[in-house]
């Protein structure tokens, strides 16, 4: 990418759009746009392809998406099919049309088959069912993923698309009810030090083991991809190496500086006992995530406590 | 009472797709959706309403959905144009982006359409093309996902498959009545005979037409001559998918087709029948058998009180002639 590139990033107010937005803005790249969804509804083909045409941006990083946890997939699936689905129809058929010379699509660990081997490999893809919590969000990335593929080999475009493993950071989701378990944690352990609490008790058993990015590592591997990476699958992003719940649970209490007792409440669901990434792939181009998990907590916390400090005014 | 009862069946009163209902087929020009649109008409249905391509361009999400604001259809059996085209081997190597993102957009923009517009009804005609390229003996209907599709159909597979989540998502949240099928590998007349709809009966049939005009004493088949092909006529077909939008509410969606078919040994001598040869016929077990034996399950829609009619051996006759009629003209 050029410095005087015109990139245009979909989705740039979510966690992962703005992560790629401070990294490009970083990097000196200052021909910039962006849309917020109601100067262009991204489900809108007529809108999307009329924009794509006067603006003609050089390149597209896709981060726009409806994303939700369980319980939201579960309320509103149609939403989750169809939103997903047409903001990819409509991105990259606009980006085809309009002579785009790169585009990166953003998908998601879960595309991957619910019982997949681990770690689990770009070509694990579609060899098994998925996990039905969030079916309707991961087939809708599948066909993204696949989309962008059947651009290429049709119409010679360069689409690439990447899929990274549970993210944190700045701009993550603290709700009670649909947060993953790091935001999760931080807010339990949290608010048990501001209360005084004595304990906190940590969902399942603590074994199962997770992988977590930082979305300022997931952004420079976007950058990094845009530039380095031609390939026709799907490339993982990730860590790397996982770690148990438990273990997690620790580096959150010590982050916090909470002093009670961690308490694992075995009647709530552990979920599948691993989910890790091969990131092989990735690896041989040359990239490496640099921000480690004690590192990115303590940086993930503060933003937190900001966050929280600025919605109390 | 049965007479009655006889008579509500006959006149669609029970189970709707009442004969005044407002129809709407996505397509009328490929095999399916001009069966349905022939039948229904045949039926008595008169409410039909018709779009040519360019009148009513399916991609346009826009024009979709100012066409059914307009005509608020009550039924819609959505089925794709280019079935034949976009969803063959050929249109999956030739055309991929194509085969994924016509299917996909024109099936987002009706559907989205017709709950939009408060359709009663919607059938969405998918294809065995959305199961596992390995499969149990006979394709179940819920083995779909369950295993890698078959790579030269896998752009067209995927959007069928889409398809089928969309109707089920809608459903669940929204409440509405869309349904999904997969007719079996289907034939019919004016057809461009594709080998891949046929298969190994084309290459069987080119066999006998060679010995014959050839006057060869005997002929060998390659493989064993036990794998089995579905056949499926496209009157059936329609019948089928006209049975389902007024009796079938499920989410999963159902297959349309024999449930069997006539192994190559069977083909071979009904053939050796109809083109009028009596040469003797080998089987050269040392060559693999041709095409992997695809058979779709059909438990679910006979347990619904529906059976095809139209079997491939009384209908290989006009075939074999249209066949060698068109590889003739080429």
């Amino acid at each position: 990418m050029e410095q005087d590139a015109k990139i245009y990033v979909a989705g740039h107010r979510g966690m992962v759009g703005s992560a790629i937005m401070r990294k490009l803005q970083k990097e000196g790249y200052h021909n910039i746009i962006t849309t917020t969804s109601t100067e262009l509804d991204l489900r809108n083909q007529q809108d999307v392809l009329k924009f794509f045409q006067v603006q003609k941006p050089a390149y597209v990083f896709l981060a726009a998406a409806k994303v939700g946890g369980i319980l939201a997939n579960d309320t509103y699936p149609a939403e989750f099919i169809r939103d997903n689905l047409s903001i990819e129809l409509n991105v990259i058929d606009a980006a085809y049309k309009s002579g785009v010379k790169k585009l990166l699509l953003l998908g998601s660990s879960c595309i991957y088959p619910r019982m997949c081997p681990q770690p689990m490999k770009e070509e694990h893809l579609l060899t098994g069912t998925l996990e039905p919590t969030n079916e309707w969000y991961a087939l809708a990335k599948i066909c993204g993923v696949k989309l962008c593929q059947a651009y290429n080999r049709q119409y010679g475009t360069r689409f690439i698309s990447c899929m990274p493993t549970n993210l944190y950071g700045p701009g993550d989701n603290y709700h009670l009810q649909n947060s993953h378990v790091l935001p999760a944690l931080i807010r339990k352990f949290d608010d048990a030090k501001n209360t005084g609490a004595q304990k906190v008790h940590v969902w399942g058993t603590g074994q199962v083991k997770r992988e977590f990015l930082h979305v300022d590592d997931l952004a420079d591997a976007c950058l990094f991809l845009m530039d380095n990476y031609e390939g026709e699958a799907p490339i993982n992003v990730g860590w790397g190496k996982d770690i148990s719940i438990s273990n997690l649970a620790k580096l959150v209490q010590e982050a916090i500086g909470f002093d009670g007792q961690i308490t694992y409440d075995i009647s709530k669901p552990d979920g599948t006992p691993q989910k890790l990434l091969d990131t092989t792939l990735i690896n041989s181009l040359g990239w490496h995530p640099q921000i480690t998990l004690q590192e990115g907590l303590r940086q993930t916390i503060e933003s937190y406590r900001d966050q929280k400090e600025t919605l109390r005014r | 009472m049965k007479l009655l009862i006889a008579l509500m069946l006959y006149t669609g009163l029970a189970f709707g797709l009442e004969r005044n209902a407002k129809i709407f087929v996505t397509s009328q020009t490929d095999m399916v959706g001009s069966a349905i649109v022939r039948q229904l008409k045949n039926r008595g249905y008169d409410n039909l309403l018709i779009s040519s391509p360019n009148e009513l361009d399916l991609l346009d999400q826009k024009a979709v959905l100012q066409f059914f604001e307009a005509t608020k259809p009550n039924y819609v059996f959505l089925t794709s144009a280019k079935d034949r085209q976009l969803g063959s081997t050929y249109g999956n190597k030739t055309s991929p982006a194509e085969a994924l993102s016509y299917n996909l957009s024109v099936q987002l923009n009706v559907i989205d359409a017709a709950y939009r517009s408060k359709v009663k009804k919607l059938l969405f005609i998918s294809s065995p093309s959305i199961y596992p390229r390995i499969c149990s003996k006979t394709i179940k209907e819920d083995d779909y996902l369950t295993g890698p599709i078959e790579p030269t159909l896998e752009w067209s597979g995927l959007a069928k498959i889409a398809g089928i989540k969309l109707c089920q998502a809608y459903n669940l949240q929204y409440g509405t009545r869309f349904i999904s099928c997969v007719p079996a590998n289907f034939y019919g007349p004016n057809d461009d005979y594709q080998e891949q709809y046929y298969p190994d009966l084309l290459a069987l049939i080119d066999i006998m037409d060679e010995a014959k005009k050839t006057s060869q004493p005997s002929i060998t088949i390659p493989g064993t001559g036990r794998a089995n092909q579905e056949f499926t006529h496209i009157e059936d077909v329609a019948d089928a998918c006209i049975f389902l939008m007024k009796k079938y509410e499920g989410n999963q969606p159902v297959n349309i087709g024999w449930g069997r078919g006539p192994s190559i040994k069977e083909l071979a001598i009904s053939l050796v029948y109809y083109m009028t040869i009596f040469p003797h016929v080998d089987y050269d077990t040392s060559r693999p058998d041709g095409s992997p034996s695809r058979v779709l399950d059909s438990t679910l829609i006979n347990s619904l009180g529906w059976y095809p009619k139209h079997t491939i051996d009384t209908n290989l006759f006009p075939l074999i002639q249209s066949y060698l009629k068109q590889k003739e003209s080429l």
